[in-house]
């Protein structure tokens, strides 16, 4: 346990450092909402976040199912899907408040990084270990600053931030909550309990995911 | 074993993490460092005496800097010379950079430089990025208050985000302190935007007088009396202005774009088709592909679809700029919301719309595109809510009368339809003859 405290902590000081020197203090403003009804905005975002990913969020897909196949333990998957959520949201809110502004072209290879790194785990680890909730917390944030830049292009009614941030949010939920819920129901309940259920699915789902994640990395660093 | 690769992978993941963040520094400090070279030039203007002087002057000045990066005049004159260049060959997208990083480093050094101020505003501005035109303009005034040329800045960033009123203020402001060709032709262009073509024509006929013959600044104004003429059907003299341009500047794009312009109101489609493609050889600019893709569509030419996606393609690369680059990017998205709409991609076209109007939502271009968008979605409630805020400042421009008499005609207004279609076809030469059959149809069921 040593160990990964010291190590979560070299990654949280490394996501400090690269990301607090890049302090800015404007977004861009949804004006076509701005007079709205409020169902509208919420509807507007709610769909923006679902397709956020499904269908264009092939990487957050390829993420939210390497954490649902490490084990077959529903209680795991919804601890990871929680830091995951609970993360992306707080790096989204405060990106889209121009707290936090990272460049695309550090967020997006490192996207791919954390997708090949949970890809990996999942080869080397049979069970959720506590560190992992809190990685996939930080791999959270990481997320939540590429969905923020994709926000950051459509903007946000300057009236209802908070609306349009929760409805957002929850969108990206709603279409997490839709891969798990396949993830458990083509792969988890139908093979979980196989005896080689790590051989025939976690191996070659993650050796799958992590070469589309170096494939991703590479092309993203030579944007 | 397991655990050492474990440990093996959290090391190379965090050096990896480490490595991409040194490698975005280092391209951007490669971005900063990097050396803007002219460009060769095409037809006429490459074999120009000018061209020499031009060529001659931007070595020596990237020379002076090399030899002292701290040399701010050398890197004031470049910017100048880039930006002129860019006017000349139409390449904003590589001349503005080259500009923008010669005015940063000025500013580097010394961050209150008037003409570096100046010339960041003007930069912005033609990238499209209009706020920050605006606020470097303001900053400029500040520095000095009796230039008129910061007020001309003033002017256009106000135009762009739609602040008609202040727009007017600075105007006033700058032709009293300098009345010349750059007063007089902002003074034209908001008499315009009012709806005063008769005043836009006296103004902008005084700046070009004050202009120099042949000069490229007097040479556009011109194409711009002209094109003042083409809105009010008179293509009898807007003709008459761009020979004369062409003769005072042979091969001038915009007034070649012009002459194409006017061929196609006399339906000589083969001619306009020849003389926009011999435009559009010469210069950068993506309206010549836009004009094109309309000439090429009304003659059944299948180059249409082509054209379409390479200026989708175009304006995309420049778009994509806009976000990758810190310098500066063209953000073309009421271009592609149009080409979008040419290449019959609604949904495309409604998303660089709205990303038009959220930039600026008072701006009546901006609103006109955004109505435009929601009209070819069948959206007229949307369509006639944008098309008014268009309308406000009563423009009489011709397009933008017919698309809103289309818009109140779909939207059941039966009455404000009449009323625009009658007003636009006043002058229904200058529309382009898909848009003046439809308002024709239109105006046959009112």
């Amino acid at each position: 346990m040593r160990f990964s405290f010291k190590n979560n902590s070299f990654i949280l000081f490394g996501f400090v450092m690269v990301f607090l020197p890049t302090l800015s203090f404007a977004h861009t403003i949804n004006y076509a909402l701005q007079d709205a009804p409020v169902t509208d905005v919420a509807g507007y975002y709610l769909k923006l976040g679902f397709s956020h990913i499904i269908p264009t969020g092939l990487d957050h897909i390829l993420f939210v199912i390497g954490l649902c196949i490490i084990s077959n333990d529903v209680k795991s998957i919804l601890w990871q899907a929680t830091a995951f959520t609970v993360a992306h949201s707080i790096s989204l809110a405060l990106s889209m408040k121009s707290i936090i502004i990272a460049p695309g072209e550090v967020v997006e290879p490192i996207i791919s990084l954390s997708i090949l790194f949970i890809a990996i785990e999942n080869l080397l680890l049979s069970t959720v270990k506590p560190w992992r909730i809190l990685l996939v917390f930080l791999f959270g944030l990481i997320h939540g600053l590429g969905f923020a830049s994709s926000l950051n292009e459509i903007g946000l009614p300057p009236n209802q931030f908070a609306l349009s941030i929760i409805s957002f949010n929850l969108g990206v939920e709603l279409g997490q909550i839709a891969i798990i819920l396949s993830m458990f129901l083509l792969i988890i309940k139908p093979f979980g309990k196989l005896v080689n259920y790590r051989k025939m699915v976690v191996f070659p789902i993650s050796i799958v995911i992590g070469i589309i994640a170096i494939v991703w990395t590479l092309q993203r660093l030579s944007y | 074993m397991k655990t050492k690769i474990y440990i093996i992978s959290i090391l190379v993941f965090c050096i990896a993490v480490i490595g991409i963040v040194i490698n975005y520094q280092q391209n951007k400090s490669k971005k900063e460092q990097a050396v803007y070279q002219l460009l060769p030039r095409k037809g006429v203007a490459a074999k120009s005496a000018e061209w020499k002087q031009v060529q001659e002057k931007a070595s020596n000045l990237l020379a002076a800097i090399k030899t002292n990066p701290t040399d701010t005049k050398s890197s004031l004159l470049l910017a100048a010379l880039y930006i002129q260049e860019a006017r000349e060959t139409g390449n904003y997208m590589y001349y503005d950079k080259a500009a923008m990083k010669y005015v940063n480093n000025v500013l580097k050094i010394s961050p209150k430089d008037f003409n570096a101020l100046v010339f960041k505003s003007l930069i912005y501005m033609s990238q499209h990025h209009f706020q920050d035109g605006l606020n470097a303009a303001y900053e400029a005034q500040t520095v000095n208050p009796y230039n008129a040329y910061v007020y001309g800045l003033l002017v256009d960033g106000h135009v762009e985000m739609g602040h008609y009123d202040s727009a007017v203020i600075y105007s006033d402001k700058m032709v009293s302190i300098r009345p010349d060709l750059t007063s007089y032709s902002r003074i034209s262009y908001l008499r315009e935007i009012y709806g005063n073509y008769e005043g836009a024509i006296d103004a902008m006929k005084m700046a070009v007088e004050a202009g120099g013959k042949g000069d490229e600044h007097t040479e556009w104004t011109r194409v711009q009396l002209a094109h003042l003429y083409e809105k009010t059907g008179d293509f009898k003299t807007s003709e008459g202005l761009y020979s004369m341009s062409l003769a005072l500047r042979p091969d001038y794009p915009y007034a070649l774009a012009g002459m194409a312009r006017v061929a196609k109101a006399s339906k000589d489609y083969k001619k306009a088709i020849e003389l926009l493609e011999k435009a559009d050889a010469l210069t950068m600019d993506n309206s010549m592909k836009e004009d094109l893709v309309e000439l090429y569509k009304l003659t059944g030419s299948d180059k249409a679809a082509k054209t379409v996606k390479l200026l989708v393609q175009s304006l995309s690369n420049d778009a994509n700029q806009a976000n990758d680059d810190e310098l500066v990017g063209h953000y073309a998205d009421r271009e592609l919301a149009y080409a979008y709409l040419q290449d019959n991609d609604n949904d495309n076209a409604l998303k660089h719309a709205l990303l038009e109007y959220n930039r600026r939502p008072l701006n009546i271009d901006a609103n006109e595109t955004l109505a435009w968008v929601y009209y070819q979605k069948g959206d007229y409630n949307k369509a006639t809510q944008h098309i008014k805020s268009a309308l406000k400042t009563n423009s009489k421009n011709p397009v933008l009368l017919s698309r809103a008499g289309l818009i109140f005609y779909k939207g059941g207004n039966k009455e404000m339809a009449k009323s625009m279609i009658t007003k636009a076809n006043l002058t229904s030469t200058y529309l382009d003859p898909s848009l003046r059959l439809q308002t024709e149809n239109a105006m046959q069921n009112l």
